[in-house]
């Protein structure tokens, strides 16, 4: 059963793929983050899709339009990450290769060959609503745990980035020696 | 029905919106000369003429579109020539992608059919638009590192950080908008501003959200990159910014998606703090006064009075920007930062606090 | 039924506990001038200790499952709370004497470390694959950072890189697994996938998820073949970290390898007490094969270290093969094992790095050459080193000794007699290594002479840390009967 929906759906998959493959394999780390762009847009269409419309602009927002841009502020803070061809240096090409390739053997045997269980399809919803509710009742403990998750990974990237060797103040704002 | 009738009738809001849009970006750029000079007390651009006439160079923007496309097309010498081409797509395809959720009138009824006057009216229509003009700093970005130029890298990066500053604080004060429209649907909230407050006041989002109004206001000429907050490209330490190294048709690009940007940022404004089509006091039938005063209005002359209220108050926002930004001086970067982080986050989070507290004892008090 | 969020505030103190001293912890950084100061660590101290007390008067309560069925609060739940906390006390007391972190910022580190801990706090007891995975970052986002937190080290950048890159990976082959479970069942609550499960035969998707899954909480306990971080990240680790990672977070990963496996791939049966495994897997056998692999490799490489850190990063995935014993036999008995070796465990090793962190202030080496002679330099602590060891290696009357008969008659019983013979084989090898750091200790002459002053505090610590191991060697009655009790799961 090919219909035009179907089509949709390969042509988002193989675009998240391909993308996906290209973020891996391209030399050059701003190639990379493009193709992730690309990756992350096919996801997107993916949840459209599915008709799951706050996950998909969710997707969007946060990811291509907040992590990504970092990603690529990062890369071109330093440089030299996208002159030298380091980002990907391969070895061991034929062990790596067979034991992915195996990977994906079986993976995919699995998923073409096992009989989900399916539900009826439903007519289309808004999902936002039943989102917010559900992650202040049957979810709210999950979500107030990643709140100190995020806390800690705050404080922890804070900790990271400030110039002073992890001692505690800035060096500028060290007392002057009498 | 007759699935002719729909393609007809989204082809055709498509079109009248990308009219009405790109009408006004034209324009726009007349206005900010002539209302730089106006501010400034000088006459401004006044020379272009066709046959003598200069309509108070109202041509000039006609000049510049076909100057734009007869200068030569030019990539600089170690530009990376892929990024560089792309990047003012990048720039200009997003900020023509957020018109689409704007409702610009009320639904009418055409044929027998109702057609709601939305290029599409989507459940998240609120996320969207942040979603997609979150995606317009990467032409910017772009633009900056493959010009391979020490200005526009730096007019890129300083882009980026004030963009996604800005983006956290600007999600979160519409977030109270949400909490009190009850949905991110922007055609709801339209409809949820048509109500009044205490029985006087229209309940528009600037009455019931006046922090979350001022705090988005800020966060939208950040995000625009308008004076105040136009670092990325600020002239007297940037050269231009990021599209310093840009030239022709590519350049104007870039000033049409900015443009847009203004255009559709005013729509929003007006859509989600100033009641978007809603005429105050204006209902189906007519006019209802507090007092029990009713005129009745023809259905025509509603329809034309909400139409003309969104334009109007699209086109007051739009004056606004040309207003602040001969108006304030720019800020110094670390100014910019630390506004973002330091008092509109902040200032944002209290707001969602306060507006949970106020509907929940609205909701327990029940008045 | 699970109780509702509400109702399930009153059972969730010792979290509440932890959380608001983390909170409290960003408040005195904030506001405190002095970043060095020892408020932060005695704040901690108060806050554990408190969560320790909260988690203490849970014991008696009966079981129930909390917050909609995200998490459990039973035997299993508690006794892992109290352990883990215990570990995070003990460590507390180990930073405050280590020299590495005392130039640094305090209140970061122990936010860090209190977050690590709540996080095991809800691994151990989580009952939904959302919350699971949740609590499993929790733990080790925050770990990361305590791996790294010796910034501008190299050593220490390097350990926090390679954990980053590994702990992804791992959380991502996990995830993989838990989506498999998902679209077989439907369901995100360990309880219903195991009922659904248990309907239908085994199946191929439900051994490959079983697989990722073993592999994500496997690197968590850091078993063969999942360990290559371990050594890299437990030597440039600062060191009382490195003894926070080889005890806490194993032993969580302990508590959810079990919860997870018996409430979704087994059956309890009521009845007997036993569960009921699903059928097709030969569960045994793989088990079996992951523990003798891991105890060979940890102890076989740890010969060859002259590192003591990399020496016990080793050592600890060789504990971790040992333990790995008792979740071979899928019993009652085997999780009882397991969870008396945890206690063994936690004081023997914190004990042996302690007196790494308090030899390394002083000479500033953690090599084992430089341990000549610590029998006169500084008696005490080569004498509580030793003690260690000796339990470390299970030489009676030590309570490691304890820990692993316990181990070995569990297997024996049934019927495993080729893995029992490989732990005695490992045991012995063990001892070389272990005994080598005694040897050097005790009959080589230091080049350096100078004494090695142990002051009061840690000496008290030492005693604190040393006392159980020798006494849980002669009578560790009411802590079997404690894990006896506490190998009590629900799943609702």
């Amino acid at each position: 059963m090919t219909g035009p929906a179907d089509i949709i759906f390969y042509l988002l998959a193989a675009m998240t793929v391909g993308a996906a493959i290209l973020v891996a394999i391209l030399p050059n780390i701003v190639y990379s983050a493009i193709a992730l762009l690309f990756s992350f847009a096919g996801v997107a269409g993916l949840y459209v899709y599915l008709s799951a419309d706050f996950l998909a602009a969710t997707q969007v927002l946060i990811y291509v339009g907040g992590i990504l841009i970092l990603i690529l502020f990062a890369v071109f803070l330093s440089n030299r990450i996208s002159d030298v061809k380091i980002s990907n240096p391969s070895r061991f090409h034929w062990q790596a290769a067979f034991i992915c390739l195996g990977l994906f053997g079986i993976l995919s045997y699995t998923a073409v060959s096992t009989a989900f269980p399916v539900k009826a399809v439903l007519s289309y919803q808004p999902t936002t609503s039943e989102i917010g509710e559900l992650l202040m009742t049957r979810y709210l403990l999950p979500f107030e745990v990643a709140s100190v998750l995020l806390l800690a990974a705050l404080i922890g990237a804070a900790m990271l980035s400030r110039p002073d060797g992890g001692r505690g103040r800035p060096a500028e704002m060290e007392e002057p020696k009498r | 029905m007759n699935p002719l009738f729909d393609i007809a009738v989204s082809v055709a809001r498509i079109a009248v919106f990308f009219a009405f849009v790109f009408g006004l970006v034209v324009v726009m750029t007349w206005v900010e000369r002539k209302g730089a000079a106006y501010i400034q007390d000088r006459r401004g651009p006044n020379r272009a003429s066709i046959m003598g006439v200069t309509l108070f160079g109202m041509f000039h923007p006609l000049a510049d579109a076909l100057k734009f496309l007869f200068k030569e097309d030019f990539i600089p010498d170690g530009a990376h020539r892929l990024f560089y081409q792309l990047a003012p797509m990048f720039a200009l395809a997003p900020a023509i992608l957020t018109m689409a959720v704007v409702p610009f009138g009320p639904p009418v009824t055409i044929a027998g059919k109702q057609v709601a006057l939305h290029i599409a009216d989507l459940n998240v229509g609120i996320l969207y638009l942040f979603a997609v003009s979150g995606m317009a700093v990467y032409g910017i970005v772009l633009a900056g590192w493959s010009s391979n130029s020490k200005y526009p890298l730096l007019g890129g990066l300083r882009s980026s950080a004030q963009m996604i500053s800005y983006e956290v604080s600007m999600g979160l004060s519409v977030v109270g908008i949400l909490m009190v429209f009850q949905s991110v649907q922007l055609s709801a909230i339209v409809r949820g501003q048509g109500e009044l407050l205490f029985g006087i006041l229209p309940r528009w989002g600037v009455f019931v959200q006046p922090l979350g109004f001022i705090l988005f206001v800020t966060a939208l000429y950040a995000e625009a990159n308008r004076t105040p907050f136009d670092l990325p490209e600020g002239e007297s330490e940037l050269v231009a910014g990021y599209h310093t190294e840009y030239a022709s048709f590519k350049f104007s690009m870039f000033m049409m998606a900015e443009y847009i940007h203004l255009v559709v940022g005013a729509a929003v404004l007006a859509t989600l703090f100033f009641g978007g089509w809603q005429f105050p006091y204006l209902g189906d039938s007519g006019f209802a006064f507090p007092g029990g005063i009713s005129v009745a209005v023809p259905a025509w002359a509603v329809f034309l009075l909400r139409i003309g209220s969104f334009v109007g108050k699209t086109l007051f926002f739009c004056w606004l920007y040309v207003w602040v930004r001969w108006t304030i001086p720019r800020f110094r970067y670390d100014q910019v930062m630390r506004l973002g982080w330091k008092v509109m986050l902040p200032l944002a989070l209290a707001n969602i606090f306060v507006t949970g507290i106020v509907l929940l004892l609205i909701d327990r008090g029940g008045f | 039924m699970p109780l509702g969020n509400l109702a399930s505030l009153s059972h969730f103190l010792p979290e509440l506990a932890v959380t608001a001293t983390i909170l409290l912890l960003v408040v005195a950084h904030v506001v405190g001038g002095n970043r060095q100061s020892a408020v932060p660590a005695i704040l901690s101290l108060a806050g554990v200790g408190a969560a320790l007390l909260l988690t203490a008067l849970q014991a008696s309560v009966p079981a129930k499952s909390l917050f909609e069925g995200m998490v459990a609060l039973d035997g299993f739940a508690v006794f892992f709370k109290a352990l883990t906390a215990l570990a995070t006390i003990v460590v507390v007391f180990l930073s405050m004497e280590s020299e590495e972190l005392a130039g640094r910022s305090q209140a970061e580190y122990y936010i860090f470390l209190l977050s690590v801990l709540l996080g095991m706090f809800l691994l151990s007891a989580s009952t939904d694959i959302v919350m699971l995975y949740l609590s499993l970052e929790l733990v080790s986002i925050p770990s990361y950072l305590l791996a790294g937190y010796l910034k501008g080290g190299g050593r220490s950048t390097e350990a926090a890189t390679k954990y980053v890159v590994f702990g992804a990976t791992a959380s991502g082959v996990m995830i993989y697994g838990f989506s498999l479970l998902y679209g077989m069942t439907g369901s995100t609550h360990l309880g219903e996938i195991g009922r659904a499960l248990a309907q239908g035969e085994a199946t191929t998707p439900m051994f490959l998820a079983a697989v990722m899954v073993a592999v994500g909480f496997g690197y968590k306990i850091a078993a063969v073949p999942f360990h290559m971080w371990s050594p890299d990240v437990y030597e440039g680790a600062p060191t009382p970290i490195t003894a926070f990672l080889s005890v806490g977070p194993k032993a969580a990963g302990f508590a959810v390898l079990v919860r997870f496996f018996y409430t979704v791939f087994a059956t309890p049966d009521a009845a007997s007490g036993a569960w009921v495994l699903s059928p097709g897997v030969d569960w045994t056998a793989l088990f079996a094969v992951l523990s003798a692999v891991t105890m060979s490799v940890g102890n076989l490489i740890a010969v060859k270290q002259d590192n003591v850190k990399r020496l016990l990063a080793y050592s600890s995935i060789a504990h971790a093969g040992y333990m790995l014993m008792g979740f071979v036999l899928l019993s009652p008995a085997g999780i009882k094992a397991i969870l008396f070796y945890l206690v063994v465990y936690l004081f023997m090793n914190l004990g042996a790095f302690y007196v790494v962190i308090l030899v390394a202030n002083r000479t500033r080496s953690e090599e084992i050459a430089d341990y000549s002679g610590l029998g006169s330099r500084a008696p005490f602590a080569a004498v509580s080193l030793a003690i260690f060891l000796f339990a470390l290696t299970g030489i009676p009357p030590f309570s490691g000794f304890i820990g692993k008969v316990y181990l070995f008659a569990e297997v024996i019983n049934k019927g495993v007699y080729w893995l029992a013979v490989v732990a005695a084989l490992n045991s012995v090898v063990s001892l070389y290594y272990y005994a080598r750091i005694i040897k050097v200790m005790f009959l080589e002459d230091p080049k350096d002479k100078s004494e090695i002053a142990v002051p009061a505090f840690p000496r008290a610590v030492l005693c604190l840390l040393a006392i159980p191991t020798l006494v849980l060697g002669v009578y560790w009655e009411p802590v079997i009967r404690m894990a006896e009790n506490s190998v009590k799961m629900i799943a609702f």
